[in-house]
């Protein structure tokens, strides 16, 4: 028999890229991610009663789909190396640039910006702390801080907390690599340079 | 406003989240301060590239197909 098609499995199908590279980043694993996507659908088609037509259902997917992460995968998900929270607290990418190496080049804000390529940022976010990372995870899949607030059930003043760190941590992450690439402020933080490319430069 | 309250709504302001009372007053302190626009300026196309790069990917082939599989086969068995 044919199978007809379902608005349900096809709305909720849509959003399988989102769901798969969120699960990705929490898990750190291609196959926990697939996992953790598996269980989501067969969740949200189980409870499919559940959910009311017309309703957002990419914000419902997303939090069978962190539910399933925290209560299922997030022990055996590696955790990131600790950073230290407070060091970065207010320093922003721009503000380094700025006060720092500013003479480096004409416009080293747009030169750092250029020079990040996507898996860079994505392992600084998958780098950051499980707190920062969720929420940085929920914004760039376009929700409102009230979304993020009742997907996690958190108050919405700590959406906007962590959001704002994780930020700053990931700024911090892709100056840091940025300028050991050479290519930001060498001036203000100066560092030896590796043997090889000793030579290269003299 | 000054530049300190300027920059606490920096990220409400490009997530679009302030009150219509705070976006005029960022507004009206962007139009005169040159520093706290810049830092806006950066902010928002760092805070783009970030998003265009987290949200480019798809997932790998088959994981549809696998999926697909087994919710029918979870739906055939509760059914």
């Amino acid at each position: 028999m044919a199978q007809r098609a379902d608005p349900f499995e096809q709305e909720a199908l849509s959003y399988l890229d989102a769901l798969y590279r969120t699960a990705l980043r929490m898990t750190r694993s291609e196959a926990d991610a697939e996992d953790v996507v598996q269980e989501t659908y067969i969740r949200a088609f189980r409870f499919r009663d559940q959910f009311t037509p017309g309703t957002n259902m990419k914000a419902w997917l997303f939090r069978i789909l962190t539910n399933t992460f925290i209560n299922s995968y997030r022990r055996k998900a590696a955790q990131p190396p600790t950073t230290e929270l407070d060091d970065v607290e207010e320093t922003t990418l721009h503000r380094h640039m700025t006060e720092g190496g500013a003479e480096a080049a004409p416009e080293p804000e747009r030169v750092v910006l250029d020079s990040m390529v996507d898996s860079e940022i994505r392992e600084a976010i998958e780098d950051l702390h499980e707190h920062f990372r969720t929420v940085v995870l929920l914004d760039v899949e376009g929700f409102a801080y009230k979304e993020i607030a009742e997907l996690l059930d958190i108050p919405i003043g700590t959406v906007m907390s962590r959001l704002h760190r994780g930020r700053r941590f990931l700024q911090r992450r892709l100056y840091d690599l940025a300028r050991d690439r050479g290519i930001a402020a060498a001036k203000a933080m100066p560092r030896p340079l590796p043997a090889s490319e000793q030579g290269r430069r003299a | 406003m000054d530049c300190e309250k300027c920059l606490e709504r920096l990220h409400p302001y490009l997530d679009r989240e302030l009150t219509a009372k705070d976006l005029d007053e960022v507004r009206v302190h962007l139009d005169e301060c040159g520093g706290c626009d810049s830092a806006f300026v950066f902010e928002r196309v760092f805070l783009e590239r970030v998003k265009g790069s987290a949200t480019s990917d798809v997932a790998p082939p088959g994981v549809r197909e696998r999926l697909i599989l087994r919710i029918r086969a979870d739906v055939r068995r509760g059914s």
